[in-house]
């Protein structure tokens, strides 16, 4: 088990230096450059303080060197600093990230909480009414625009107290209450649709599972039927869903860059958002950088998961 | 004759139903629209919907018809995801099929580019091309398209790996057919099915995606109208007129709802396996 | 003087529901089996005679099977009238039942030693530490080489031979006063099947289980069963004891399974001897006498009516033919 996450980890690194390349060259060539932005406004500047601007604007070297350079400064842990404030970069990440971070979680634990058992409860009535309103609301909930849904629950619940944050931000540790009240609803417009997602592929698993042999075998056991769908059919039909999941992390990270927006939460997206329109390359080079790391790192995490939950890939490796 | 079996399954039915009504919408949308999207009119601001003023959803915040926009909305959402789709499709399936059926080194390099496109949320992915290319409309189509390229490149390679095992592909090589041969004649056939799934729900998140990117204000550009748009213009005046919000939003969601249960009904025809016992 | 037989199916009917209508998988079925006694049941793939054993233990999914009708008696209990609540106490603990393919039927994410303790720990009430010293002790019982290490496998790291020894430690873990083999051997290689039939008649002998054998292959039957039942088209045509089964068969179907069997000491130049025709398609079964069309001996009654069980007087034990060639000649006593 060892040597496979060692050799997953190993893999990452060629991955994370090609996303480290596509960002820092794409954002290069984002047109006009933030120092012309910052000239726009400017009188004409003399010769020498054109060098200054250029050397801090880091248009002085040529642009391989300029990467090799911010490599070396982002191991080091400096991840520049940003031409719109001219405040370090990390601090402001390090900031809002666990903002991001609390949104995204919120949203994966209230997708599976409601997908999951949605998605046993249908697959065992199959075809009956239930499990048909079940699909149909899977579906809309599939095709629902996230910050529509934002925009409806803000709408609907913006006189009621606490329930919309609109920028002030709680954490968990300061009151739990509030902090809960504030994330449930953004939480929710990023999660329905991810549970519709859970709940089609909980479904669609325990169908096949329930077909199986050892299906018939535990019952011809003996055991009682829910003992048998808990213990024996939960066990395999999860398997896919712990990697929908994974790939599908993506896309609950992506959704609260607009939750973000719509609700006003100070996190990492809104931040990316007005970089994005501000030229802001160093910010905009960092937040795209460290939402793909995490993202690579979510994926292994899943790969992970999922060979310790099967014991069919985590031991091809041992000998008999 | 028995009815093709697409017809036989109701999802398919009821999507390809919405899906039609949609289209209908954007070609009538190029010879009339009930009232010019575009016209501003100050006396008309944020009217409620109304059979009366003949402003069925009602009016936006600069007085426009509210579905006459919608409707010209409709052609715009088409287009960009159909175009995006089929972008993506062609370059993925192309990379996906030659990684799956050449193997070693060339699939090793394809799938490197695939999955560090794959590293990065598809939202994500799509703003940042997008605020590189600037904000036009057919950057868009790129954006999305080259989000999609990884998607279909693992399918396609999924399916041509699952095939070349197959007897059929030892024949038709025991019987002299060439490497292009057999994978013209005998993979790519076999691998529709699953593609023809994936484009369905493809055209349906390019819908989502496309709308997304212009509610952020990096999609179309105002004042053309796109649901995306429209929806973020709302954002000031929903609370008290919530009728700019609602339509356009319920315009996207049953668009999208469409091409899933399109999706979905396909997916149930061509794979037997999960339909019921009964 | 004789036990009366612990299981007693009688008249037991079983459907499906098809697309294209229902299907009477088993048809009047009725058999018994005694303490101790080994039976088999032989027929063709599709002649109902896993459905059937299946329904003994009620295990028949609705939608789409269903029990229709028939009595099932254990111990003179009608099992088809249990409820749920009674039946989970009979599965796996007076009844068991093992399954043809070993690798599909053992959960392939759980360890082994669990899949074999689940059973104790149901019926026996033992705690988990003394179901697996148990389940050790099983696999020890059953031969397979040390035990303690691969009772921590998986099911896709034991050998076919070795899954079909677990599934059946697992049915006798609780010494079931009926063990169902349902084609125990099929899926494995002839070396392995000698070795798994001996294991399933030491158990036999040692706890006097009864066993169904439920196969399709003669040379089982001829191994390990005292009587033997032949199923076609849901229902069964005849039944004897094993020995006069393969000495005279009744049954014209019979005759032809056992004319199939290819043999050294026929001469070379005989064709090899197969029954025409093919199994009848269970949604029109014609009128009559499923097995008319493929008969060599068919008369005209046989078109229209479906022959009764006859029970053969003047051998050992009861015979039952369904054939109306023996309605004539032997004496008729009527059952169904």
């Amino acid at each position: 088990m060892g040597k496979y996450i060692i050799k997953r980890l190993l893999s990452l690194v060629p991955v994370l230096i090609g996303v480290s390349l596509i960002v820092f060259f794409l954002v290069r060539m984002i047109p006009g450059s933030a120092l012309q932005m910052y000239m726009g406004t400017q009188v004409e500047a003399t010769a020498e303080q054109m060098e200054e601007l250029k050397r801090l604007f880091g248009e002085d070297k040529p642009i391989p060197v300029l990467y090799i350079e911010w490599v070396g400064d982002l191991l080091k842990g400096d991840f520049g600093y940003s031409l719109r404030t001219g405040r370090p970069v990390l601090p402001d990440i390090l900031n809002r990230l666990p903002i991001s971070l609390e949104l995204t979680l919120y949203s994966l634990i209230l997708a599976l909480c409601i997908g999951i058992p949605l998605g046993v409860l249908s697959s065992l009535r199959q075809n009956t009414f239930g499990d048909f309103i079940n699909r149909i609301i899977g579906l809309i909930g599939l095709s629902l625009p996230q910050f529509w849904l934002a925009a409806l629950m803000v709408i609907a619940f913006s006189n009621f107290q606490g329930w919309i944050p609109m920028g002030n931000y709680i954490s968990l540790l300061e009151n739990p209450l509030k902090n809960l009240k504030m994330f449930f609803l953004p939480s929710l417009a990023i999660g329905f649709g991810f549970a519709a997602v859970v709940m089609r592929y909980t479904r669609n698993s325990m169908l096949e599972v329930l077909q199986m042999d050892y299906v018939r075998t535990a019952r011809a056991k003996g055991l009682p039927y829910r003992k048998v769908i808990i213990i024996h059919a939960l066990k395999n039909a999860i398997l896919p869903v712990i990697t929908v999941t994974g790939f599908n992390a993506g896309y609950l990270l992506g959704g609260s860059i607009v939750i973000e927006e719509v609700f006003a939460l100070p996190g990492m997206g809104r931040l990316a958002l007005y970089a994005i329109n501000q030229r802001d390359y160093p910010v905009i080079q960092a937040i795209v950088l460290v939402i793909a790391t995490l993202f690579v790192l979510v994926n292994l995490i899943t790969d992970l998961m999922y060979a310790m939950a099967d014991p069919r890939i985590r031991l091809v490796d041992e000998k008999r | 004759m028995k009815t093709p079996r697409l017809f036989r399954n109701k999802i398919a039915v009821a999507g390809l139903a919405l899906i039609v009504l949609y289209l209908l919408m954007s070609v009538v949308s190029l010879f009339w629209l009930p009232f010019d999207p575009l016209n501003m009119n100050a006396e008309q601001i944020l009217q409620p919907p109304s059979f009366a003023t003949g402003h069925l959803f009602g009016t936006d915040e600069f007085g426009r018809d509210i579905l006459s926009r919608i409707m010209k909305g409709t052609a715009v959402s088409f287009i960009i995801s159909v175009s995006a789709t089929a972008l993506g499709a062609l370059v993925g399936i192309f990379m996906g099929v030659w990684a799956g059926y050449l193997g070693g080194k060339a699939d090793n390099i394809i799938m490197r580019i695939a999955d560090i496109l794959f590293s990065f949320p598809s939202l994500l992915l799509a703003i940042f091309i997008m605020a590189i290319l600037g904000e036009h409309t057919y950057n868009v189509v790129l954006a999305i398209g080259i989000v999609y390229i990884p998607q279909f490149a693992r399918i396609s390679r999924g399916s041509i790996i699952a095939l070349k095992g197959n007897e059929f592909i030892r024949a038709a090589k025991s019987n002299g057919a060439g490497r292009t041969y057999i994978l013209i004649h005998h993979l790519l056939p076999n691998i529709t099915a699953p593609i023809i799934v994936q484009i369905s729900l493809s055209l349906s998140t390019a819908i989502l995606l496309e709308s997304a990117l212009s509610f952020l204000g990096l999609g179309v550009q105002p004042p053309n109208p796109s649901w995306g748009n429209m929806l973020s213009s709302a954002r000031k005046v929903m609370m008290f007129a919530p009728w700019t919000a609602v339509y356009p939003g319920l315009a996207i969601v049953l668009l999208v709802l469409g091409f899933n249960l399109l999706g979905d009904g396909l997916r149930d025809i061509l794979d037997p396996r999960l339909r019921n016992v009964r | 003087m004789k036990e009366s037989p612990i299981l007693q199916v009688q008249a037991l009917m079983t459907e499906f529901k098809t697309e294209h209508g229902i299907v009477n998988a088993v048809n009047k079925v009725s058999f018994e089996v005694e303490r101790g006694q080994t039976l088999g049941i032989v027929g063709e793939s599709g002649s109902g005679k896993s459905v059937t054993n299946l329904s003994i233990l009620r295990l028949i999914e609705y939608p789409p099977g269903r029990i229709t009708g028939g009595k099932v008696l254990f111990h003179g209990k009608d099992l088809l009238d249990a409820t749920e609540q009674e039946m989970l106490g009979i599965r796996g603990k007076h009844i068991s039942m093992i399954f043809q393919d070993p690798l599909t039927s053992l959960n392939p994410v759980i360890k082994i030693w669990k899949q074999i303790a689940e059973a104790l720990m149901l019926h026996q009430n033992m705690k988990q530490k003394e179901a697996k010293k148990q389940a050790i002790e099983l696999l020890r019982i059953i031969g397979i080489p040390d035990p303690e290490m691969r009772a921590e496998c998986y099911p896709h790291q034991f050998s076919g031979g070795m899954r079909q020894r677990v599934m059946i430690a697992m049915a006798l873990s609780c010494n079931p006063d009926i063990l169902i083999a349902d084609e125990p051997t099929t899926a494995l290689d002839v070396t392995i099947q000698a070795q798994i039939l001996e294991l399933i008649r030491t158990r036999r002998d040692n706890q006097q289980t009864a066993v169904i054998m439920i196969t399709h292959d003669l040379g089982v039957i001829a191994e390990m069963c005292d009587q033997v039942c032949v199923m076609y088209a849901g229902r069964i045509v005849e039944r004897a004891d094993v020995f006069d089964l393969f000495q005279s068969p009744k049954h014209p179907y019979t005759q032809g399974l056992l004319d199939s069997i290819p043999r050294l000491d026929r001469t070379g130049t005989e064709r090899l001897h197969s029954i025409k025709g093919a199994p009848p398609d269970l949604l029109h079964l014609p009128q009559g006498c499923p097995f008319r069309e493929r008969c060599d001996k068919a008369m005209s009654r046989c078109a229209i009516e479906l022959p009764p069980d006859l029970t053969l007087m003047g051998s050992s034990n009861s015979r039952k033919v369904a054939c109306w060639l023996y309605s004539e000649k032997e004496k008729v006593d009527e059952n169904t």
